[in-house]
C-alpha cells in the first residue's frame, strides 16, 4: 500500500458502456396458428458479456437476501475460530508487554504441566509492543493458558518511543534504522501557496489529529493448521485473500505450495487487516511441524489489539485561506502520520476539494508499536477530518451557508446533487443555524455536519471461474474468492442466476477454497470489479454453450435461445417452452461446464472505478455535561450498477456507524512512561453498540448513469466522523480538533473547563 | 520513560470470576486466584464425587465430569472447575457446540450469548459447573437453516448480518427479549441487545428485523 494515495476519484470512461448498440437481423420460422410462418428478428450483436439493460434485470441491482443468511442466523456457519479437527491442541501466543526488549524465555516448567504440548521461543528480541515472543499449545485452551502463565521469562526492556513526543525527542532511540521519521512527501509550492492563503479574505491556522483506531474485527486473526505430517496440509485462516497463505505454509511446513489447501469459508471480518499468514500463522504452523498435530490459533482479544493492525493516526498543520465568495484560494499542510513501524496512510490534502494554490507536505514517524495495516479506505479518513473542518471554519468566519461552501469548491457535479440530498434529508433546509454555530448555552443543543468522500475501486486481473450445469438442472458456481461479510457469495450467485434467468436459490457458489479457481485478495473495494466480470464472463460462456445445445432442440438460432423464469424457449416461439429441468436434462451426462476469467477489453465493459458518497449527520450536544449523541446521519453513494441494494446498504450503514465510534470513542491508549497498552480490550477500547445508534438513512444514488460494477465498502467509512465533529461544532460552537470527540473536549472547546 | 519490569501476576478478569463466581454458587475451588497451576492441583475425582448439600461446600479440583442440559438433552462432559461455559460448549461438548462465538472471554461484547433457564447470560462468565441442573439454551437450539426462527427469518429479510461473527449473540439476546415482551418497541429491542457488540454495524438492519418480528407477534 503505497503511503499516499492521490485523491480525486478517476472517472470511468464510459465508452466501453456506452457503444452504440449494433444488431443484426436472423431469419426464422414463427408458428402462427399451427402455420410456420418465415420472419426476421432482430437481436442484439454483441461480442462479449454486458450487463443488459437495468428494467430488464431480474436480480441485480434488487434487495437480495443475502445467501448464506440461514447458516450466519442459526450459528451453523463454519468460521476458523470454530473449526474442529481430532486430536487438535490449542495454542496461544504470548505477546511482549513491552515496546522493546530483550527476552529470555524458559519453557520447563510449561512442558512438565498435564495438558500442554508445546511451549516455544519465537523471538528473543522485540522492536513493538506486542510482538509475539512465544507460542504454547495445550489440549485445550485452559491448557494453553496454564503453559503461558508458567512461561518463565524474563525481560530486559530496551529503550523505547511510543508517541510522537518520545520519537522526536532528543536522544530518542532509533525506531527503524534510518531514525524515526520518513522521507517527507512534499507537493505543490509552498511560497506561492503561502502568499494565496496570506491574501485571502478569511485565513485559518489550526492543527487537526486523529488517533491511531483498531480494525476490532470480532473474530480474530488466526488459523487452524491440519498438518499430522505427511504429504498433505489443509489451512483454516481468517483471511481477505484465500491464495495468499499457500506459499508461505508450504514453505514451513516444508511442503510444495500444491499440497497445501487454505480454506475460508466463513471470516468475521477483517477490515484491511487480514492477508497473509501473519506471524500467529507462522507460529501455528512450527506447533503443527513439531506436534505433527492438528493446532488451533486465533489471536485473543488483548493480543489482537497490540498486534492484529491499526489505522494510522494523524496530526495535520493546515494553513488555509477562503474568499469572500466562499472559494479556498490557498492551502498549506503539514502532515505526520503515525503508523508504529510503518509509514501508515492519508490522501494528500485538499483531499476531494479544490483549495486554490496548494502545498502539503506528508511525513511519517515511527515508534515501537505495531505496524499500520491498511484500514477500509486508508488514508481516506485521516484527511477528511481536517478538510471538512477547514471549510466549516473558515465558511463561519465569513458567515457563509456551509453547503454553498462546499459546492463552491467542489468542481465535480455529482457532489452538488449528492450533498443537496442528504442536506434535504437531514433537515438542513429547516435548520436554523446555517451560517453560524448554535449556542453554548448551558442546555442541549442540536447541529448538523456534512462530509465527502471518494474512492477509486476498481478492479484487476487474476480471477478465474466455472460455471457447471448437471443433467438434474443443478448449477454450480466455483471461484476460490472469500466473503468477509461483504456478500460475495451472494453476489457471484446472483450474476449466475440472472443468466440463467433462474432464482437464487437454484444457484450453489462455490468459494472460500485455494482448490478453486483463483481469486484476488479483497482489498480495497477491489473484489466487486475484479469478481464480478470474471464471473460474467463464465456465466456467460456457459449461456452460450447451452444455447448452442438447445437451439437444434428448439428449432431455432442459438442467438434466439432464451432464459427467463426458470424456463427456456425461443424468442421466435415464446409459447414453446422446455422447463429448466427438461433442458438441462437433454445435456451428455457430464452435464456442461464453462470457465470464464477475468479479461481487461471484457471486464471494461462490465466495470468500472472512481465513487462518489457524501454524508450529513444531525447531533444533540448537552453543552454543560459535554456529551454528544447523535441523532440521525445519512449518507449516499453512488457505485454504478448496484449489484446487491440491500448489501449496498448495509455497507453504507456499517461504514456510517464505523465512523460513529471512530469519532466519539475510537483511540488506542499507551502508556508513554511504562510503554504498557492501557485499552487493549473492549471495556476501555470502546465501540459504538445498539444504544449509540441513530436513525440511519443509506440512499444509493440511483442518477449515477454507468451501467458498470464498483466496489463502495471503502468510502462509506470515509466521512461520518467529519460530519459529525462538525454537527457538535454547529450545534453550539466547539470545535474539537482531535478525535475522539470526548466529553472533557467538548466542555474545554466550549471553555467550560480548562 | 521507565524501564522496571512489569509484576508478572495474572489477576485477569476471569481468573477472578472462577473463583468468586464458584464460591458465590456454593462451591469452594481449590484453586488459588493467583497463577494457579495445573500441576499443583489435586487428582481428577470422578463424577460420582456428586455434590452433597449435607456435607457443606463441594471441593471441586482437576477434571471432572459433570452432566449439563444443552438445548433440551442432558449431555455428559468432562470440564475443570475453571472451565467456563464458553469453552465447554465450544471445546468439550461433543459435537461441539460453536454458535456461541469467543470475542472478548471477558463479558465485553456478547457474542457468546446462551440463555440460561430462558434468561440471556455471557457463557464467557459462567463456570460450566455451576450450571448443573440448569437448562441451557444456546444458538444451535432455536432453529436450524431449513427451519428458522421468525426472528432469525427476519434477519435474513433485512440483511441483519453481515460476517455474521456477532449474530448468533444477537439472536439469542433478542430471542429472549421477545419471549418476555413479544411486542417490544425499538428502545426496549435496543436495550435487549445493548450487550452485544457489531463491528460490521448491522444494527440498524438488526433493529428493523426484531422489530419486524414484534410486529408480528403483535398481529398475531
Ligand atoms: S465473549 Fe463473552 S461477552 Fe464477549
Ligand atoms: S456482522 Fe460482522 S460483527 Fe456483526
Amino acid at each position: 500500500m503505497s503511503s499516499i494515495e492521490p485523491t480525486g476519484a478517476p472517472r470511468q470512461d464510459a465508452k466501453a458502456q456506452d457503444k452504440p448498440r449494433k444488431t443484426r437481423k436472423i431469419k426464422t420460422t414463427k408458428d402462427v396458428n399451427g402455420v410456420p410462418q418465415e420472419i426476421e428478428i432482430e437481436v442484439e450483436d454483441v461480442d462479449g458479456p454486458r450487463w443488459g439493460e437495468r428494467k430488464e434485470l431480474k436480480l441485480l441491482n434488487t434487495e437480495l437476501r443475502r445467501v448464506d443468511g440461514p447458516v450466519k442466523v442459526t450459528g451453523r456457519a463454519r468460521f476458523t475460530h470454530d473449526v474442529r479437527l481430532p486430536g487438535m491442541v490449542y495454542a496461544r501466543l504470548l505477546c511482549c508487554p513491552y515496546p522493546s526488549a530483550e527476552v529470555e524465555i524458559d519453557v520447563k516448567a510449561a512442558l512438565a504441566l498435564p495438558g500442554v504440548e508445546a511451549a516455544i521461543v519465537l523471538e528473543t528480541k522485540t522492536r513493538f509492543l506486542g510482538q509475539p515472543i512465544a507460542v504454547v499449545a495445550g489440549r485445550t485452551s485452559d491448557h494453553a493458558d496454564d503453559a503461558l502463565r508458567a512461561l518463565k521469562v524474563v525481560y530486559k526492556p530496551l529503550p523505547w518511543a511510543v508517541d510522537r513526543a518520545q520519537a522526536l525527542a532528543e536522544g530518542a532511540p532509533n525506531v527503524r534504522k534510518n531514525g524515526n521519521q520518513g522521507k517527507p512527501g512534499q507537493n505543490g509550492d509552498r511560497a506561492e501557496a503561502e502568499a494565496a492563503v496570506a491574501g485571502a479574505a478569511a485565513k485559518l491556522e489550526a492543527t487537526y489529529g486523529v488517533p491511531v483506531q483498531h480494525h476490532a474485527s470480532l473474530e480474530t486473526h488466526g488459523v487452524v493448521v491440519d498438518y499430522t505430517g505427511g504429504e498433505e496440509a489443509t489451512v483454516y485462516i481468517s483471511t481477505q485473500s484465500t491464495f495468499a497463505a499457500v506459499e508461505q505454509v508450504a514453505e514451513l511446513l516444508g511442503l510444495k505450495a500444491n499440497q497445501v489447501t487454505c480454506v475460508v469459508e466463513y471470516m468475521g471480518g477483517g477490515f484491511g487487516s487480514k492477508f497473509g499468514l501473519g506471524s500467529e500463522g507462522a507460529a501455528a504452523c512450527r506447533v503443527a511441524k513439531e506436534l505433527k498435530k492438528p493446532v488451533h490459533l486465533m489471536l485473543r482479544r488483548p493480543d489482537e489489539f497490540v498486534m492484529g493492525g491499526n489505522r494510522s493516526g494523524n496530526r495535520v498543520k493546515y494553513k488555509a485561506g477562503m474568499d469572500k465568495d466562499g472559494a479556498l484560494v490557498g492551502l498549506v499542510a503539514e502532515a505526520e502520520r503515525f503508523g508504529g513501524l510503518g509509514d501508515g496512510a492519508m490522501a494528500r490534502p485538499p483531499y476531494i476539494y479544490s483549495a486554490g494554490k496548494t502545498y502539503s507536505e506528508v511525513v511519517a514517524v515511527y515508534t515501537n508499536t505495531d505496524s499500520s495495516r491498511a484500514m477500509r479506505a486508508p488514508g481516506h479518513p485521516q484527511s477528511s477530518f481536517g478538510m471538512e473542518a477547514v471549510i466549516d471554519e473558515l465558511a463561519y468566519q465569513l458567515g457563509l451557508d456551509l453547503l454553498d461552501v462546499r459546492k463552491k469548491n467542489l468542481r465535480d457535479k455529482v457532489y452538488h446533487r449528492q450533498l443537496e440530498r442528504v442536506a434535504r434529508e437531514i433537515g438542513w433546509f429547516e435548520h436554523p443555524h446555517r451560517t453560524k454555530p448554535g449556542p453554548n448555552s448551558g442546555g442541549k443543543e442540536t447541529g448538523i455536519g456534512f462530509g465527502i468522500s471518494t474512492w477509486g475501486g476498481g478492479g484487476s486481473g487474476g480471477t478465474e471461474c466455472d460455471v457447471q450445469i448437471a443433467g438434474d438442472g443443478s448449477v454450480t458456481v466455483s471461484v476460490g474468492t472469500q466473503d468477509l461479510g461483504t456478500g460475495s457469495r451472494t453476489l457471484v450467485t446472483a450474476i449466475v442466476a440472472e443468466e440463467f434467468g433462474l432464482a437464487l436459490g437454484d444457484v450453489v457458489a462455490r468459494i472460500g477454497n485455494s482448490r478453486l479457481p483463483s481469486a484476488t485478495g479483497s482489498g480495497g473495494s477491489t473484489t466487486t470489479g475484479s469478481l464480478s466480470p470474471a464471473v460474467k464472463d463464465a456465466a456467460w460462456n456457459a449461456r452460450e454453450a447451452f444455447s448452442a445445445h438447445l437451439a437444434p432442440l428448439l428449432k431455432t438460432d442459438p442467438a434466439l435461445v432464451r432464459f427467463a423464469g426458470g424456463k427456456v424457449f425461443s424468442q421466435a416461439n415464446p409459447n414453446v417452452t422446455m422447463t429448466w429441468k427438461q433442458a438441462s436434462g437433454t445435456l451428455p451426462n457430464a452435464g456442461l461446464s464453462a470457465h470464464g476469467k477475468w479479461d481487461k477489453d471484457r471486464a471494461a465493459a462490465l466495470m468500472g472505478n472512481g465513487v462518489h458518497g457524501a454524508q450529513a449527520a444531525k447531533v444533540e450536544v448537552d453543552t454543560l455535561t459535554g456529551r454528544v449523541r447523535v441523532l440521525a446521519m445519512v449518507g449516499i453513494q453512488d457505485c454504478g450498477l448496484p449489484i446487491n441494494r440491500l448489501a449496498v446498504k448495509s455497507q453504507l450503514n456499517g461504514g456510517m456507524i464505523q465512523a460513529l465510534s471512530y469519532a466519539l470513542f475510537e483511540e488506542r491508549v499507551i502508556d508513554p512512561v511504562l510503554g504498557i497498552a492501557l485499552n487493549a480490550n473492549f471495556e476501555d477500547y470502546k465501540l459504538a453498540g445498539p444504544s449509540e445508534i441513530p436513525e440511519m438513512t443509506a440512499l444509493i444514488d440511483d442518477d449515477d448513469p454507468r451501467n458498470a460494477v464498483i466496489g463502495m465498502a471503502e468510502p462509506a467509512v470515509v466521512p461520518g466522523h467529519s460530519a459529525i465533529a462538525n454537527a457538535v461544532h454547529n450545534a453550539c460552537g466547539a470545535r474539537v480538533r482531535d478525535l475522539p470527540l470526548t466529553p472533557d473536549k467538548v466542555l474545554a472547546a466550549l471553555g467550560r473547563i480548562a | 520513560m521507565s524501564q522496571d519490569p512489569i509484576p508478572e501476576a495474572d489477576l485477569s478478569r476471569r481468573l477472578f470470576l472462577r473463583s468468586a463466581g464458584s464460591v458465590a454458587a456454593g462451591g469452594v475451588l481449590a484453586q488459588g486466584l493467583l497463577g494457579a497451576c495445573a500441576a499443583e492441583r489435586a487428582e481428577a475425582r470422578s463424577a460420582s464425587a456428586a455434590p452433597s448439600v449435607a456435607e457443606g461446600p463441594e471441593e471441586l479440583a482437576g477434571e471432572i465430569e459433570i452432566e449439563l442440559e444443552l438445548n433440551g438433552a442432558k449431555q455428559k462432559l468432562k470440564v475443570e472447575p475453571r472451565t467456563t461455559l464458553l469453552a465447554a460448549l465450544r471445546e468439550r461438548c461433543a459435537p461441539p457446540l460453536t454458535g456461541a462465538k469467543d470475542v472478548c472471554d471477558r463479558g465485553n461484547c456478547g457474542a457468546c450469548t446462551v440463555h440460561v433457564d430462558g434468561k440471556p447470560a455471557y457463557a464467557c462468565l459462567l463456570l460450566a459447573v455451576d450450571l448443573r441442573g440448569k437448562k441451557i439454551k444456546t444458538i444451535e437450539g432455536i432453529g436450524a437453516p431449513e427451519n428458522l426462527s421468525a426472528l432469525q427469518a427476519a434477519f435474513c429479510e433485512h440483511d441483519a448480518s453481515m460476517c455474521g461473527f456477532c449474530t448468533p449473540g444477537f439472536v439469542m439476546s433478542i430471542t429472549a427479549c421477545l419471549e418476555q415482551h413479544p411486542g417490544a418497541d425499538r428502545a426496549t429491542i435496543q436495550r435487549a441487545c445493548s450487550g452485544n457488540v457489531c463491528r460490521c454495524g448491522t444494527y440498524p438492519h438488526v433493529f428493523a428485523a426484531a422489530l419486524a418480528t414484534a410486529q408480528q407477534a403483535k398481529k398475531g
